[in-house]
């Protein structure tokens, strides 16, 4: 019973394991190490419901769980601040350009949202998700969770305006 | 969904990098499932040891059967307030309702108090009695050997009770009484 259920689980794993991962990634802001943390840590959670959500949309979970995480990711204490030996750059207004060229342009955009407005913009346009349906994930109302994709949006096109061309 | 937010679904999906699910990625998964399995169980264990300390301590604090639980003795009330009792005292004796005049002492309680009410005539005890008076008897000369011991030696012709009473008010009584008997 076990072996059959950590089977399953391992296959659900290694199948989804690149679509999460990404998600992930999203979710962070391009942080890759906290995305394998974020995405470790729903995965285990997983492991515990898997035998009542199996048959389900464990994928939906995964989401659900991933997406709540880096919303709170703000008061969590190991996602603060870390020492490092060099200062990082600092951002200033007319500098933006040159650190989205240096990164992955759309991952150090979205770095620089809040993690609501992040994973708001992220499961409406990525996972294509409703606003009900973001709401619903995000565990707020459906006006907090549109306000949220509207502000985030808005940041992205002020930061983005360089890289997504207007029509015309 | 205008121009802008159409090229920003595009760049979500497109910046995808491969990432596969390596065999790390399996190890550190069953060690946080393990680390996790251990952290519930602790939590299980310490609810249950909370649950029995509960128990235990509602057992301990709870009410036997055997002790009967009554009310205490009411609530000494001060002897003088300096309110000069304006305030309502609550009576949980059935006394009558308090008046104007205090009334400290107990009902008198009938014929329980002996009747100490002198003798009117208390000289009348040594008068009542006319067997003490001796009596003079003519011939006394027969009797002499024993009118020796008597006290009666005066003549019969005297009264006999006027040298025995030294009291004039007894004695006229008592001369009575003599000369009664005479």
């Amino acid at each position: 019973m076990e072996q059959a259920r950590a089977g399953e689980y391992d296959e659900f794993v290694a199948a989804r394991w690149s679509g999460l991962f990404h998600l992930a990634r999203l979710l962070t802001g391009g942080d890759r190490h906290r995305a394998e943390d974020l995405l470790q840590d729903s995965l285990v959670r997983l492991w515990f419901v898997w035998p009542k959500i199996a048959d389900e949309a464990p994928e939906a979970y995964v989401r659900k769980v991933m997406a709540r995480a880096a919303a709170r990711s703000a008061r969590r204490r190991w996602w603060g601040e870390r020492p490092v030996e060099e200062l990082p750059e600092v951002a200033v207004a007319g500098d933006m350009s040159a650190i989205v060229a240096e990164r992955s342009r759309l991952e150090a955009a979205l770095a620089l949202l809040t993690p609501r407005q992040r994973a708001a913009v992220v499961l409406r346009y990525y996972q294509d998700l409703p606003d009900r349906q973001v709401a619903e994930v995000l565990g707020c109302p459906v006006g907090t969770a549109r306000s949220h994709a509207a502000r985030g949006v808005a940041r992205l096109r002020d930061l983005l305006a360089d890289v997504i061309e207007p029509v015309g | 969904m205008d121009h802008f937010e159409r090229q920003l679904t595009q760049l979500m999906h497109g910046d995808r990098e491969p990432a596969a699910f390596e065999p790390r990625h399996r190890d550190r998964l069953r060690a946080g499932v393990r680390a996790r399995r251990r952290v519930r169980a602790a939590r299980r264990a310490a609810g249950g040891v909370l649950a029995a300390a509960g128990l235990c301590l509602g057992l301990f604090l709870w009410p036997h059967s055997d002790v009967r639980d009554e009310p205490s003795a009411p609530h000494p009330w001060p002897a003088a307030s300096p309110t000069g009792g304006t305030a309502p005292t609550p009576s949980l004796s059935p006394s009558p309702p308090p008046s104007g005049v205090t009334t400290s002492a107990p009902p008198p309680t009938a014929t329980t108090a002996p009747d100490v009410t002198p003798p009117a005539t208390s000289g009348d005890t040594a008068s009542s009695s006319p067997t003490t008076t001796p009596t003079a008897t003519p011939d006394a000369g027969t009797t002499q050997g024993a009118a020796q011991g008597s006290s009666t030696t005066s003549p019969p012709s005297a009264p006999a009770t006027a040298n025995s009473s030294p009291s004039g008010g007894a004695s006229a009584g008592s001369s009575a009484t003599v000369d009664s008997a005479g």
